[in-house]
């Protein structure tokens, strides 16, 4: 008999919600337990998990849950309510069963049915319906001070297996936790495998091996038994760490996961994933007659292999990208009696493309002009971090190609619309992936942004009334990636709308009292060439005092944005996507009868390798000149290096809110 | 308590969860596009309309809207909607998508869409471009309403977009509620309601003068609006709701079809005291807890606070949107049991204890939004409800402070059971100022709930702080708060745990006090309601004076502000004040050794009748002293009062930003 291996996707989807399972009973609780009103373990929380039980019995094709929550403030409460999604047909939520233990240790339990609600039913490409309903119940009778138990079972078809994803850390602090699972009897130990079935993976592969991935805590591993059967025990789990510009939190968190493969280890299973991902990527992006056509009306025999990859990049990013523009529908294809594309060709011959049909058929193009290049899949850096021991090749969201010119290797982004010509997405930048290659494939890092590619100038001059008044214009000068948000903005939006984006990016920036509007852009649609808004200023700058008028020393910074300066600890990195160079130079032409009583000083902050910070101050007898720098070489920083981090942007936040003074000059008495 | 099934209200909050579902999520429904049919004729004859000049900034226009409401015998609807909209724009791709809400009780009888593209080309929505969302984006809502959204094919700049939908609604409700405004304007619209033989209709119009209709048929009525612009409040500061500025009209079928606007709320309040009849009939279980409660109360006010302080803190919130349980409460006894409910399951059982305490109270449906609720509009159109709780005529007591007096004299304490932490006698800022619906059966009406004097609602702040020679600011800030401000604190610590609530305050200082440390902070929470809460808390500010050179610049008003969004556009909308109350500073900075002020901002004084701002700096020793005090009377102005309101406005910001200037002895 052959049962193919299940499809593991209603897993992450259960992921999402955050219950757990029982052995059998539920618990008495303790004495303790029910007079607990704080957790020394967890001081403030809303609550605590004393216990989370997951239990997998693949032989059974049941995942069982069990969760036990001590309330402990009024926030807390809304863990009484439990979303149990699922998908209709393949998956049954069953034997649901809760109750709430109030502090005295009154037992209140569940009843009634819970509700079974839609979340989305829609037809596969297949047309095949697909459903995702969730179950919801809530926990009646909930106080602060409350225990509140539920247990459930979700049971899959017996044709169907299911190795466990363990996601352990939780929004909230956890006692105890006890993991198990008892894999398909193949992959038990001695007799206890006897078995006339097999899986088979979606490449139609037999399945030989259960491996399993791990982020656990220092000193825990997961445990075999004799007969091969594994669990995991662990007690007092930190929460889900929240904290400002962390990478994608998803790679940090505890969590186990098993996989049934057809490779015999991690190393194993990428060289397969990736032969079959390569074969893929060069049977769409094989250099075919109109391939070949279409590049040799693109460039000149004489052009320089960079001219030709610049080129060829011109012409793909000029096609329709419908990641940034609209999707045609399955229906709409259907009518055009077009096909969704297959080879390179096709999207050329549409002149319309996804993001990664787009850089394959650049790839196709590269081939054709005789360059050597490879597709090279990376993880989406705002959405993840590649990790090798996930055995999941989904993990790699995008396409990059990579050509080789003058033996010096290129990364190229072409299915990010706008992005000029050796420029990628910060998201793309310093991540981790695939590469195709001359030894068939191999894992690389992309190369990180510098700083100095991303640049935003902004210079300009106000005119100063002797009641604070001012009017002017400030023209941003931007490069890099501030550059590429906006312009892929205006592909999203007509000019008005992008204006009154750029409008309210400036509004948390500008100082109180003061109006800031873009009048124009300058080279939104050409990504060739800097981007530049013309942006008008008016409105009250500072205050005035009978002798005096007060400005802020630094336009841009009255409101002082700077991260980091209230959080004290950190325990996961800090990742700010990319690093950049911020540069102002603002003219104060001054009113009349006014003149510089007191100036800060220049001031240069450095923290060395990383960042600096530099100010000055040039005053002349009808105006002042206030230039600030802060560069950021830097992108990532570990714990270990917070405090220089921090104590940086302290010394900023302070440097930044220093102010200038202006002084009426006295007017000479007649007599 | 959830919308009145306004077929046009109650769609566009669930289908804007929908379409953003649908973004990642598209196709569906067997049965609703595969049938091909050819562009309708209605539809190719709005294709030909010419995109006005008004409607050219615009991401969309609505070409042509027309609902057509055939009504049985027993006054249940059958909708159809035809819709024609032009995309103009990048970003009126997303408008492309048409919808139908459901829920258990109603069904979708038929959905087709269909496109012409900007190369009038032709498409028709296949079964893949369907897709059905459910309402469950919220974690404290239970909902069983759905909606069927259409992704129409090639729906791109310059295509058009043809949507038609027939609906069966739910039989109990005699009303629909027509938005004839939204976010992109309308060429055309129309709404059509086919009654039967005998039965009367009523309408109201809410910010839109009334339309005449026209009868198409016998007893078939027709309205026609042409040319809608857009309502987008994106840059309007201060502004209301955007609901409450939106034109709609209502049109009732039931019992509220009579003439004369009274009438119509009378029986408005008449429907919603049948629908509840019974639900609040007390258990034994709830009589015992209300007596117990109740036992040895000295008065009126002390019998009902205890039993309102019961609710507010024991009756977890949670929505409960099944069919009709939008509208209905549970009985009291489930929701006595379960110890969670909605608004209108906490009236309910409010109503239930009130009752055993012999306690006359009502169900007060209203919105949760000023404005909303529309005297001169009879509907059901609101989303809460509140409690009207009869106060009997010799109770005269000051701490009942939110009163309103029905015709007959009678005097209704208006309590919102749902608000945790705002104390009976008090109101929320944000339904003062508003309407609710009386609903006391024969005697139903509309009444206007009370704008709570200033004294309501207080914040006082006292800080004593010591600036050091390098500009570091360290001191104490003691705040208490009352009314709504202090139920804002409370719901704050209700809502957070103690790193929230940290990280939470040193951001709000942090706006006006920029690299700040809060040292330590503590709340007071007294268990009354009624009585103040408190925070104290200490803080750091490195630099928080400006060398310039042989000056030292000191902003005297360290914390907080009174400054709300203005601008200097002209103003056609009204201007929301928030809420009434009054708010006192008093700092204290002890100035560094061998310093001595030289200059000081000059006092600020302004009254006006919605509201006064007073702020005076001084200086005593080493001592700068800053005190200022902020009342605000009214809840919303009328646009007219723009400029008084700028004023007001620009004399805080510019206060707040005052510095005084020290010198070196």
């Amino acid at each position: 008999m052959r049962i193919p291996a299940m499809v593991r996707i209603f897993l992450l989807l259960l992921a999402v919600a955050s219950p757990a399972l029982l052995r059998a009973q539920f618990q008495q609780p303790t004495g303790e337990e029910l007079a607990m009103t704080a957790d020394p373990k967890a001081p403030g929380a809303a609550a605590v998990y004393l216990n989370i039980e997951e239990i997998t019995n693949d032989q059974q094709h049941i995942h069982s849950y069990y969760a036990r929550i001590k309330v402990l403030t009024e926030k807390g409460k809304e863990l009484a309510t439990v979303e149990l999604p699922y998908i209709q047909g393949k998956t049954m939520i069953t034997d649901i069963k809760a109750r709430t233990i109030h502090s005295d240790g009154t037992v209140i339990p569940l009843s009634g049915k819970p509700e079974d609600l839609l979340i989305v039913k829609t037809l596969s490409k297949d047309g095949d319906p697909l459903q995702v309903s969730q179950k919801v119940f809530t926990l009646p009778s909930v106080e602060v001070g409350s225990i509140l138990e539920y247990r459930f079972e979700i049971r899959y078809d017996e044709n169907l297996y299911s190795s466990p994803f363990w996601e352990i850390q939780r929004s909230y602090f956890i006692h105890q936790a006890h993991y198990a699972f008892t894999p398909f009897k193949a992959f038990m130990n001695g007799s206890h495998n006897a078995t006339s079935s097999y899986l088979l993976d979606k490449h139609m592969n037999a399945v030989s091996t259960l491996i399993w991935r791990t982020i656990l805590p220092a000193g825990l591993a997961v445990k075999v038994d004799f007969i091969g059967r594994y669990s995991l025990d662990l007690t007092d789990i930190p929460p889900k760490p929240e904290e400002e510009w962390m990478p994608p939190v998803e790679s940090i968190l505890y969590k186990v996961y098993f996989y049934y493969s057809s490779s015999s280890n991690q190393s194993n299973f990428w060289v397969s994933e990736t032969k079959y991902w390569s074969k893929d990527v060069d049977r769409f992006a094989e250099p075919t007659g109109p391939i070949k056509q279409a590049v040799a009306a693109l460039i000149a025999p004489g052009d320089s292999d960079l001219d030709k990859a610049k080129k060829l990049y011109t012409a793909v990013q000029n096609l329709d990208n419908t990641n940034f523009s609209r999707k045609k529908s399955e229906a709409e294809l259907k009518q055009l009696k077009l096909k969704a594309a297959k080879r390179a060709e096709d999207t050329w011959a549409q002149k319309s493309g996804s993001s990664q049909d787009i850089a394959l058929l650049y790839l196709a193009m590269l081939r054709a002009a005789g360059l050597t290049a490879y597709d090279m899949k990376v993880a989406d850096r705002s959405e993840r971090v590649f990790d090798p021991s996930y055995l999941n090749f989904d993990q790699l969201d995008d396409d990059l190609v990579t050509v080789i010119i003058g033996g010096k290797e290129i990364f190229l982004d072409p299915g990010e619309k706008m992005c000029p010509f050796q420029t990628v997405h910060w998201k793309h930048s310093g991540a981790t992936g695939i590469r195709q290659g001359t030894d068939g494939r191999s894992f690389l890092t992309s190369p990180p942004q510098a700083y100095i590619d991303n640049k935003i100038v902004r210079t300009g001059e106000i005119a100063l009334d002797a009641h604070g008044a001012v009017t002017g214009n400030i023209r941003f000068v931007m490069t890099g990636q501030e550059a590429l948000h906006w312009r892929q903005t205006a592909l999203r939006n007509d000019l008005d709308e992008v204006k009154k984006q750029f409008d309210h990016s400036l509004e948390p920036i500008v100082p109180e009292g003061v109006e800031t509007h873009v009048d124009h852009f300058l080279g939104l649609d050409n990504p060739d060439v800097n981007l530049i808004a013309i942006v008008n200023v008016h409105g009250t700058l500072g205050a005035a005092t009978s002798k005096r008028l007060l400005l802020p020393g630094f336009f841009f910074e009255t409101r002082s944005g700077h991260p980091f300066i209230n959080e004290e600890k950190r325990l996961v990195p800090v990742d700010m996507q990319f690093g950049d160079q911020v540069s102002d130079q603002i003219v104060y032409r001054l009113p009349a009868g006014f003149t510089v009583e007191g100036q800060p000083q220049d001031t240069k902050i450095p923290w060395q390798g990383h960042a600096v910070l530099v100010n000055t101050f040039k005053a002349e007898p009808d105006q002042i000149t206030v230039t600030r720098t802060l560069a950021r070489a830097f992108t990532f920083a570990k714990p270990e290096e917070y405090q220089d981090l921090r104590g940086f942007y302290q010394k900023i936040a302070a440097a930044d809110q220093q102010q200038l003074v202006l002084t009426r000059t006295p007017v000479a008495q007649g007599n | 308590m959830g919308n009145p099934r306004s077929s046009k209200a109650i769609p566009v909050r669930v289908l804007l969860a929908g379409l953003l579902l649908c973004a990642c999520a598209p196709s569906h429904a067997g049965w609703f596009g595969s049938d091909k049919q050819p562009i309708p004729q209605w539809g190719l004859d709005a294709y030909k309309t010419h995109t006005p000049d008004y409607a050219k900034d615009a991401a969309a226009v609505i070409l042509f809207d027309e609902y057509v409401e055939t009504v049985d015998d027993q006054g249940r609807a059958v909708e159809r909607e035809r819709i024609v909209k032009r995309i103009l724009k990048p970003q009126g791709r997303r408008d492309a998508a048409c919808g139908v809400s459901y829920d258990v009780d109603e069904k979708v009888n038929y959905f087709h869409a269909w496109t012409i593209a900007a190369d009038e080309k032709q498409y028709q929505a296949q079964d893949t471009d369907f897709v059905d969302v459910g309402n469950t984006g919220i974690p404290i809502m239970l909902s069983t309403r759905k909606a069927r959204v259409v992704h129409p094919p090639a729906a791109d700049v310059g295509a058009v977009v043809i949507c038609e939908s027939e609906e069966l609604l739910e039989p109990y409700l005699q009303e629909t509620v027509w938005g004839i405004q939204t976010s992109i304007p309308f060429v055309f619209q129309a709404l059509e309601v086919d009654l039967p033989a005998g039965r009367t209709h009523s309408e109201a119009w809410h910010r839109f003068p009334p339309v005449k209709p026209v009868e198409v048929a016998p007893n078939h009525w027709r309205w026609e609006i042409k040319d809608m612009p857009a309502l987008d409040l994106r840059e309007l500061r201060s502004g209301p709701e955007w609901q409450a500025l939106a034109a709609r009209m209502s049109v009732q079928w039931g019992d509220a079809a009579v003439e004369g606007k009274d009438n119509q709320w009378r029986a408005i309040g008449q429907w919603v005291t049948n629908l509840e009849a019974n639900r609040p009939d007390p258990s034994p279980e709830i009589t015992s807890q209300t007596q117990s409660l109740i036992a040895g109360a000295p008065d009126f006010y002390a019998k009902l606070s205890r039993i309102t302080e019961y609710i507010q803190k024991n009756v977890r919130y949670f929505i409960v949107m099944r069919g009709i349980g939008g509208l209905q409460a549970n009985h009291a006894a489930d929701i006595y049991r379960n110890r969670y409910g909605d608004c209108k399951d906490k009236t309910t059982l409010l109503i239930s204890m009130l009752q055993v305490a012999g306690i006359h109270a009502f169900y007060m449906p209203v919105d949760d939004h000023r404005d909303i609720v529309d005297p001169d509009a009879p509907s059901l159109e609101g989303n809460h409800m509140i409690t009207a709780i009869e106060i009997p005529a010799d109770v005269q007591d000051p701490r009942l402070k939110a009163i309103a007096k029905a015709r007959d004299g009678k005097r209704y304490l208006i309590f919102d059971p749902t608000n945790q932490r705002t104390p009976v006698g008090n109101l929320p800022y944000y339904e003062q100022g508003s309407y609710g619906i009386l609903a006391t059966g024969a005697s139903s009406q509309i009444i206007a709930l009370p704008v709570l004097e200033p004294d309501t609602s207080i914040k006082d702040s006292k800080g004593a702080f010591t600036l050091t020679a390098d500009g570091t600011l360290t001191g104490s800030v003691d705040t208490s708060q009352t009314g709504s401000a202090g139920a804002n604190i409370r719901y704050l610590i209700k809502d957070t745990d103690e790193k929230e609530r940290r990280e939470y305050w040193e951001r709000v200082v942090a706006e006006t006090l920029p690299g700040v440390t809060l040292d330590s902070f503590e709340f007071v929470e007294p268990s009354a309601l009624d009585k103040p809460i408190e925070l104290h808390y200490k803080v750091t500010a490195r630099q928080y004076s400006h060398q310039a050179g042989p000056l030292v610049l000191v902003r005297p008003r360290v914390l907080g502000t009174d400054a709300r969004p203005f601008d200097d556009k002209p103003r056609i909308y009204p201007i929301d004040l928030n809420a009434t109350g009054r708010w006192r500073d008093s700092f204290d900075i002890a100035i560094p050794p061998g310093y001595a002020v030289d200059e000081t901002p000059d006092p600020v004084s302004l009254d006006l009748d919605f509201a006064s701002y007073h702020s005076s700096v001084s200086a005593k020793g080493n001592l700068l002293h800053y005190e200022r005090e902020y009342v605000v009377r009214q809840v919303e102005l009328p646009a007219a009062r723009a400029s008084d309101f700028r004023h007001l406005e620009s004399v805080i910001l510019s206060d707040e930003k005052n510095a005084a200037v020290l010198k070196k002895q």
